[in-house]
C-alpha cells in the first residue's frame, strides 16, 4: 500500500513536470471588453519594429482618441518571435484582437475571420494605396489586408574590402559575385566575401533572394512550387558559393542579424540588407565606407525582394467596423503616416506617402528597385507551412543535395 | 499460520483491543471499514491538495489529449475530430526515430555525468576546510540563474568573431580560423555543449541533495570500517555509498524528469541549426507550435513524451526500487 502511494506520487510528480511544456499554450488571460462607459474599445495588435515602435504607435493612438474621445485603443506590442503564437492562442480563446499588424493572413482570410479591406476604410484611403501592394493582399479578388509598410532588399557593399581586394565595381552577376566574394574571403583574417544568412531566423529571404534570381518562384496564390526545375540555378548557385569558400562559415545555420551585425564591423564584404539596416549602420559603425547597389542576378536583370507587412482587422462583434475605419482614415492619412513609416525607417504603401518620402536620400536605392519587387505568394494559405518548412530546412542546402533539400520542403508544405 | 497460535495464547479479553490487520480471515470486511471513514475524514485536509492535482495535473492533461484528437486550423481555430491522424503523423515523421533516441541520450547523459560529477562534489564539499561555506555558496550559483541566462552567456561566448570562448581558444591557438569555429552552427558539437550546459545547471540540486544524505551517514560506521582496516576506497563503495540510495534516487528520479522536459538549452544553443539533427522530443513539440502552427500534432507529441517520462519512471521505480528501505 505504502510503496504504491509513492510510486503514485512519483508519476504525479512526473505528470506536473512534463506538463509544464503543454499547459503554456492554454488560455490567455481575458482582457475586459468594451466595458469604459458607452463608447468602443479597440484592442490593437501589433509586432515590434523596432525600440521606437510602442512610441509612435502610442503617438498614434494619442492623436486618434482626442479626435473620436468615444472611442479608445488598447495597444499591445509583442516581439516578432512571440507574435504569431500570441495571435493564434488569441483567436483560440475567442480573443481576436480588433486590429492587427502582420504578415501572413491568407489562413485568417481562409477561415472567415477578416473583414474586406474595402469595407474598414473610407474610399478616398482605399484609392491611396500602390494598388500593387493592394493586389498582394488580395485572396479571389477581394482584398483582405491593408498594407502597412514595404521594405525592398539591396546589396550593401563593404567599399573598402572591395577596393582591398582589387575588386573594380561592385557585381551585377552571379559570376562576378562569386568572383568578387571568392576574392575577399581571400584576403583571410577572418574576412568573408558575402554574408550568406540560411539561419532559421529568415532563411526564406535569402533562399528567395538565389532562387528567384535565377527565374525561379515559390509559387502563387494556387500551388506552392519551391520544388521545381526553375528553382535549381539558384540552388547550385548558393552550394558554388558555399563551396568555393566566398562566404562565412556555416552559412546553414546562421541567422540574419547577428551577422549583420558582423558586416556593421566591416569584416564581410557583401550582404543583402533592408532599408532599416543604413539606420544602423548610421548608429553603430558610422564610420563604415560602404554602398547600396540592386542585388546581383545570374544574368544581371533588376530584381529584388519584396516585403509588405499588413494591417488587418477581425469580424469579433461586427458592432466595431466604424470604430476600426475611422481609425484605419486616421492612421493612413498622410500627416499622422509618413512621420510613422518614416521614423521606422521602412518604405511608405500609399501614393501619397511615396511622394512625400520621394526626396529621402537614404531611401532612393530602395525605392528605385521597388518597381522589380517579386513578392512571397503570401496570398497562399499554404504559405505560413511554406514559410516554416523553409525557416527549418533550408540551411540543410550547406551539406545535402539542392535537390533533396527542395523536395523535402515541398514535401512538409503539402502535408502541412 | 502464527495468528492461529496467538489467538489460542491470548485470553478472549484481549479481543476487545485493536482487531490487528490480517488477522482472521473473517475479520477483512470489518477490518476495511475504518479505512474509509478515515478517508473521508482525512478528506478536508487532503482536499485541497486533491483539487490542485486535478486543476493542475489532470485537467490539462485532459485538454490536450482532446486537442491531439482534432484538426486545429493555422489560425487556432477548431475543425473537428481527426481520430488518430495526429499521432499517425507524429509516427510517421521521417526524423522522430532519431529524435527519439536523442532524446534518450541527451537524458542518460546528461543525467549520468550529472550524478558521478556531484557525488564527487558532494565529498569534496562535505570535507571540512577553510572557506568551506564560500565553496557551498558557489556551487549554488547556477541555480540562482535563470537557464536561459546561464545558456546565453555560453552561447555567446561560443559565437564566431565575438565570443570570449572562440577567442580564447583561437588565441591559445587551438582553431585555427581567425574567426572562431562554429560550435552552435553544427548540429553535434551543438548537441555537446547543450550537454555540458544542462550538466552545469542540474549540479547545485543533485550535488546539494547527496550533501544532504552524506549528512545523514553515521560518522561511527564510517570509523568502524576504518578499525577494520578498509581503504577509503572501501570505505566509500562499501559503506557510504549504499546509505546513499534514498538521496541518489532522489536526485536521479527529478532529475531524468526535469531533463527529459528540458526546452530552454537545446532551443537556444540549436534554435538556428536546419534540419532535425540536434532535435529532442521537446524542441520537436516546440517546433511544430512555434514554426509550423500545428497545435494539434504538438498535442498529440505531448501526449506521447507524457508516456515516455512515465515508462521511464515505471522502468525506474521498478528496477531501481528507490522506495525500498535501506
Amino acid at each position: 500500500m505504502k510503496k504504491s502511494l509513492r510510486f503514485g506520487t512519483a508519476i504525479a510528480l512526473a505528470a506536473t513536470a512534463s506538463l509544464t511544456l503543454a499547459s503554456c499554450g492554454f488560455g490567455g488571460g481575458g482582457s475586459g471588453g468594451d466595458a469604459e462607459g458607452d463608447g468602443t474599445t479597440l484592442d490593437l495588435l501589433v509586432p515590434s519594429y523596432s525600440d521606437a515602435t510602442q512610441g509612435l504607435w502610442e503617438d498614434v493612438i494619442a492623436g486618434f482618441e482626442e479626435e473620436n474621445p468615444d472611442i479608445s485603443v488598447n495597444l499591445e506590442v509583442q516581439s516578432w518571435d512571440n507574435l504569431e503564437s500570441v495571435i493564434t492562442t488569441k483567436i483560440q480563446g475567442g480573443e481576436a484582437p480588433d486590429i492587427y499588424n502582420g504578415g501572413p493572413f491568407a489562413g485568417f482570410a481562409a477561415d472567415g475571420l477578416l473583414y474586406p479591406a474595402e469595407e474598414v476604410v473610407s474610399s478616398e484611403t482605399y484609392g491611396d494605396f500602390q494598388e500593387s501592394f493592394l493586389a498582394n493582399a488580395e485572396v479571389d479578388g477581394t482584398a483582405y489586408a491593408l498594407p502597412l509598410i514595404a521594405s525592398a532588399r539591396a546589396l550593401f557593399v563593404n567599399n573598402a574590402l572591395l577596393e582591398q581586394a582589387g575588386v573594380a565595381a561592385p557585381p551585377a552577376t552571379w559570376d562576378e559575385l562569386l568572383d568578387a566574394a571568392t576574392k575577399i574571403s581571400a584576403l583571410g583574417g577572418g574576412i568573408a566575401g558575402y554574408g550568406m544568412p540560411l539561419g532559421s531566423e529568415e532563411a526564406q529571404a535569402e533562399a528567395a533572394v538565389w532562387l528567384w534570381g535565377g527565374g525561379g518562384t515559390f509559387g502563387d496564390a494556387d500551388a506552392i512550387t519551391v520544388d521545381d526545375p526553375a528553382n535549381l540555378p539558384g540552388a547550385d548557385q548558393i552550394k558554388k558559393m558555399i563551396d568555393a569558400g566566398a562566404t562565412q562559415a556555416d552559412p546553414g545555420s546562421t541567422d540574419r542579424s547577428p551577422l549583420m551585425d558582423i558586416f556593421i564591423q566591416g569584416k564581410i564584404g557583401m550582404q543583402v540588407g533592408l532599408p532599416p539596416t543604413v539606420g544602423q549602420i548610421e548608429e553603430n559603425n558610422p564610420e563604415l565606407d560602404y554602398s547600396i547597389v540592386p542585388i546581383p542576378t545570374q544574368d544581371g536583370s533588376p530584381f529584388t525582394l519584396g516585403v509588405m507587412d499588413q494591417l488587418m482587422a477581425f469580424q469579433n462583434d461586427g458592432d466595431k467596423q466604424d470604430a476600426i475605419t475611422a481609425f484605419f482614415d486616421y492612421y493612413y492619412s498622410s500627416d499622422v503616416y509618413v512621420p510613422w513609416v518614416q521614423a521606422e525607417g521602412f518604405l511608405p504603401v500609399t501614393k501619397s506617402g511615396a511622394e512625400a518620402l520621394g526626396g529621402e536620400e537614404a531611401l532612393a536605392p530602395f525605392l528605385e528597385v521597388l518597381p522589380d519587387a517579386q513578392f512571397y505568394p503570401s496570398t497562399n494559405p499554404q504559405w505560413s507551412a511554406t514559410d516554416a518548412a523553409f525557416k527549418a530546412l533550408f540551411g540543410q542546402i550547406q551539406t545535402k543535395p539542392a535537390q533533396d533539400v527542395l523536395t523535402e520542403i515541398q514535401a512538409q508544405v503539402d502535408a502541412g | 499460520m502464527s495468528t492461529s497460535t496467538d489467538t489460542s495464547s491470548t485470553p478472549a479479553g484481549a479481543a476487545t483491543g485493536r482487531p490487528r490487520t490480517g488477522g482472521a480471515g473473517s475479520d477483512g470486511p470489518a477490518a476495511r471499514k475504518p479505512g474509509g471513514r478515515d478517508l473521508l475524514a482525512s478528506l478536508p485536509w487532503i482536499g485541497p491538495a486533491l483539487i490542485l492535482i486535478l486543476g493542475v495535473v489532470l485537467f490539462p492533461a485532459v485538454v490536450m489529449f482532446y486537442n491531439s484528437t482534432r484538426d486545429i486550423s493555422i489560425s487556432g481555430l477548431d475543425k473537428g475530430s481527426v481520430g488518430f491522424d495526429n499521432y499517425v503523423e507524429v509516427f510517421s515523421f521521417p526524423y522522430f526515430w532519431p529524435i527519439f533516441l536523442r532524446t534518450i541520450v541527451w537524458v542518460v547523459v546528461v543525467v549520468g555525468a550529472t550524478v558521478l560529477i556531484s557525488l564527487g562534489l558532494a565529498q569534496i564539499l562535505d570535507k571540512a576546510f577553510p572557506g568551506r561555506r564560500i565553496v557551498r555558496l558557489a556551487v549554488i550559483i547556477p541555480w540562482a540563474a535563470s537557464v536561459v541566462m546561464t545558456t546565453l552567456v555560453v552561447y555567446y561566448g561560443l559565437e564566431p568573431y565575438f565570443g570570449i570562448i572562440n577567442k580564447f581558444l583561437v588565441d591559445v591557438g587551438l582553431i585555427e580560423t581567425p574567426e572562431g569555429y562554429g560550435w552552435t552552427r553544427n548540429p553535434t558539437t551543438a548537441f555537446a555543449w547543450s550537454i555540458v550546459v544542462a550538466v552545469f545547471v542540474s549540479l547545485p540540486f543533485t550535488t546539494y541533495t547527496i550533501l544532504a544524505g552524506l549528512a545523514t551517514v553515521p560518522g561511527d560506521v564510517v570509523e568502524a570500517a576504518k578499525m577494520d582496516g578498509a581503504g577509503p576506497f572501501r570505505t566509500y563503495f562499501s559503506v557510504v555509498l549504499p546509505q546513499l540510495r534514498g538521496a541518489l534516487s532522489v536526485a536521479v528520479l527529478i532529475n531524468i524528469i526535469n531533463v527529459f522536459n528540458s526546452l530552454p538549452i537545446l532551443k537556444v544553443m540549436t534554435g538556428s541549426i536546419p534540419g532535425y539533427d540536434a532535435d529532442t522530443i521537446m524542441t520537436l513539440i516546440f517546433k511544430y507550435i512555434q514554426n509550423q502552427h500545428k497545435v494539434d500534432v504538438a498535442s498529440a507529441l505531448s501526449v506521447v513524451a507524457f508516456l515516455i517520462v512515465i515508462v521511464i519512471v515505471a522502468v525506474y521505480v521498478k528496477v531501481v526500487k528507490p522506495t525500498r528501505e535501506v
